[in-house]
């Protein structure tokens, strides 16, 4: 049984975010692997060592401002779980909470969780538009698809990004980087969402998550035609080969 | 100087529309666009020629239809009535139509306006028309990459209404977002919404469940739809008394009675589903603002019937095709609703576009609750058509619905095509707005020959 934390869905429901647990859960179910969601809102009990998947979402700045002090009473829970291979997907906001600071338009600096060695700082543009990635999972090259869509810039300390920026800004639109990676923690500005149309990465995560409990990482194979046609439709709009 | 700048625009925008119509566009938005570069103040001018009110309607859904709804009853009254139609709801569209209003002499001679404005665009119309009347029906998120996030829509908004004098507010008592208006501009303020309902469904887009002004989470005691019910915080922020206040019949008829401050009475609009009921009752507090008489408001919303794909019905042969517009994810439900409540089986053809008028991300359908649809087997075929149609058919796979239902098609007309081709009995076709008209131009010619009745049904929106 996987266990699947859905950290505040209420609050955090921007952009359709709540499709990459959709994918995870259903492309667990279609291969006969049980799988459960736990739905955490503010102040909920959770413990992060018997979770096997965490989603992390953006929201507005309102929302934004109220999940990170709920986070921040986790902090260390959270970290524990993640330097012992926790599978961890955080997109935009959720994201840039992860990381040592966002510094406001204004100057002020909000603290980050400081899990991830980067931080962030406000644009005056925002950087929005369809994105192409290409990844590395476990030796494959990948190319995933998305759409961004944030005001800040992120600039990673000793960290790799999650990947390279074929079209579109990435993190900060100047140094060709997309999203972060540590250990099983994956960063992404990509909405879209991001694991329903990259089956691959939702493939890889859920590999990732089986590993770390122990059993049999041998995924059956699906049948991603949708998908995949998905992804070229927008490859091809956005005029990037892939080999 | 002034009015000869003014009949310039008024010569230079009938030539534009002219040569718009030549090039088989609609000219609802270019001749405005070309007239505001040469005389900016050319909407201001005219404006003020209005004898009556300058109403405006504005928010996320339903502006189109409470619009039309309130002109349909002005017009019912004996005013002579500007309004801007078709969604033309930039600054440019209304320029358009209050310069094709004008005639050559650049005058208007009309008792009230009723203008839509789309939330970007209001605080430029609102500075532009100064309304009398500002008419807000409820904030949902809409195509986010055009107007950052919802909060900052209600700012926008909230900072033109401070901008404003001597204005009277309509606003849907139901929505937290619409309601705190009269308090953060201290306008006066008339306030519509409905009894509560038990055992209404609520729906997974909730925009504030927290308190908009002191953002404790809200305690509901009934929901409406979304974040729309009634809603209070222990900060003292309540739903405030709806002056107008609808309480829908049962079984999804349309009709409801309105309690209003002269009494009550029954209400029988031509349309269905909650949102128009809504935009009835926003219609009917408007109306009553400006003094039309209950009977005459009554008579009018009766008789209404919604405009091009709002729900729009046609024959094919003996199947019934409904062609109804999607936006954004509380209107895509109610469709969804409207759906399942349709009998008999069903062929469902969908496209989704992502030009800057759908909403360039196609996110927004992961917060539609497509998952209603696994289960029913009266769907038999899903056709998903559209600049992102394969978007959308991977949306559909992963909320449950069997994937050899699903298909992809190459173009609107194919898939236009093999839906009317489909076996079922009903034929419902869903599109955004820049697929909309399209589709039903491709709809029409492949129904011509068959004859057309277009028996218009209920709107969404």
């Amino acid at each position: 049984m996987l266990t699947v934390c859905h950290l505040y869905p209420d609050l955090l429901n921007l952009y359709g975010d709540r499709g990459n647990v959709l994918a995870f859960v259903a492309r667990c179910r279609w291969r006969g692997i049980p799988v459960r969601v736990l739905e955490v809102g503010l102040g909920d009990p959770v413990d992060f060592g018997e979770v096997d998947f965490v989603f992390l979402g953006g929201g507005s700045d309102r929302e934004q401002d109220i999940m990170a002090r709920d986070l921040l009473a986790r902090r260390d829970d959270l970290a524990a779980a993640v330097e012992e291979g926790l599978v961890v997907l955080a997109i935009c906001g959720g994201y840039q909470l992860l990381g040592r600071y966002y510094r406001a338009a204004d100057g002020t600096l909000i603290p980050g969780l400081g899990l991830l060695d980067f931080h962030t700082r406000a644009g005056k543009k925002r950087l929005i538009g369809n994105v192409a990635v290409e990844v590395d999972l476990d030796g494959w090259r990948v190319t995933l698809c998305g759409f961004e869509n944030h005001a800040g810039r992120t600039y990673l300390g000793d960290l790799a990004p999650l990947g390279r920026v074929l079209a579109g800004h990435g993190n900060n639109g100047e140094d060709g980087t997309e999203g972060a990676r540590y250990k099983n923690v994956f960063c992404s500005y990509l909405h879209g969402p991001l694991l329903p149309k990259n089956p691959a990465l939702t493939d890889h995560l859920i590999r990732l998550a089986l590993r770390r409990r122990g059993l049999p990482e041998e995924l059956e194979p699906l049948d991603d035609t949708l998908e995949r046609e998905a992804v070229r439709v927008m490859l091809r709009r956005l005029k990037v080969r892939t080999g | 100087m002034r009015r000869l700048r003014l009949l310039l625009a008024v010569v230079v925008a009938r030539v534009a529309a002219f040569l718009a119509r030549l090039a088989g566009h609609r000219g609802s938005s270019l001749p405005g666009m070309v007239a505001l570069r040469l005389c900016p103040q050319a909407p201001a001018w005219l404006a003020r020629d209005i004898r009556g009110h300058r109403v405006i309607v504005t928010g996320t859904n339903g502006k189109t239809t409470t619009s039309n709804m309130l002109r349909t009853i002005l017009t019912e009254a004996g005013y002579r009535v500007v309004a801007n139609r078709e969604g033309a709801n930039l600054i440019t569209g209304v320029a358009t139509c209050l310069l094709r209003a004008a005639g050559w002499r650049g005058r208007l001679d009309h008792d009230h306006a009723v203008l839509e404005a789309d939330e970007a665009a209001f605080p430029s119309i609102a500075a532009a028309v100064r309304p009398s009347v500002v008419v807000v029906t409820n904030f949902f998120r809409d195509q986010l990459d055009r107007y950052g996030e919802l909060d900052r829509t209600v700012q926008l908004i909230r900072d033109a209404l401070l901008g404003l004098e001597d204005v009277t507010l309509v606003l849907n008592a139901d929505d937290p977002l619409v309601a705190q208006l009269a308090r953060l501009t201290g306008h006066p303020a008339v306030f519509y919404g409905l009894a509560p309902v038990k055992g209404h469904r609520t729906g997974q887009v909730r925009e504030a469940r927290y308190c908009p002004l002191c953002r404790a989470p809200l305690g509901y005691d009934g929901y409406v739809y979304g974040q729309l019910g009634h809603y209070r915080c222990a900060c003292g922020f309540t739903r405030p008394r709806a002056d107008f206040e609808g309480l829908p019949e049962h079984g999804g008829t349309g009709a409801l009675t309105v309690c209003h401050p002269g009494g009550r009475l029954q209400l029988t609009p031509g349309t269905t589903g909650f949102y128009n009921t809504y935009n009835a009752l926003a219609a009917f507090a408007a109306a009553r603002v400006l003094d039309v008489p209950v009977e005459v408001i009554q008579k009018a919303l009766a008789a209404y019937r919604p405009a091009t794909g709002r729900m729009e019905e046609f024959r094919y042969g003996s199947k019934k095709v409904i062609l109804n517009l999607v936006k954004n994810p509380a209107g895509f439900n109610e469709s969804l609703a409207a759906l399942l409540e349709t009998r008999g089986t069903k062929d469902v053809f969908i496209a989704i576009n992502d030009l800057v008028a759908d909403g360039r991300d196609v996110s927004w359908l992961w917060d539609v609750d497509f998952e209603v649809l696994a289960a029913h087997d009266d769907c038999r075929r899903f056709v998903c058509a559209g600049r992102r149609g394969a978007d959308m058919a991977v949306r559909l796979k992963y909320a449950g619905v069997p994937v050899d239902r699903i298909g992809v098609a190459p173009s609107l007309q194919i898939g236009i095509r093999a839906t009317l081709a489909g076996d079922g009995e009903v034929a419902f076709f869903l599109a955004t707005y820049t697929a909309l008209w399209p589709v039903e131009r491709l709809l029409r010619r492949e129904l011509r020959g068959d004859r057309v009745r277009a028996h218009r049904m209920p709107s969404v929106s």
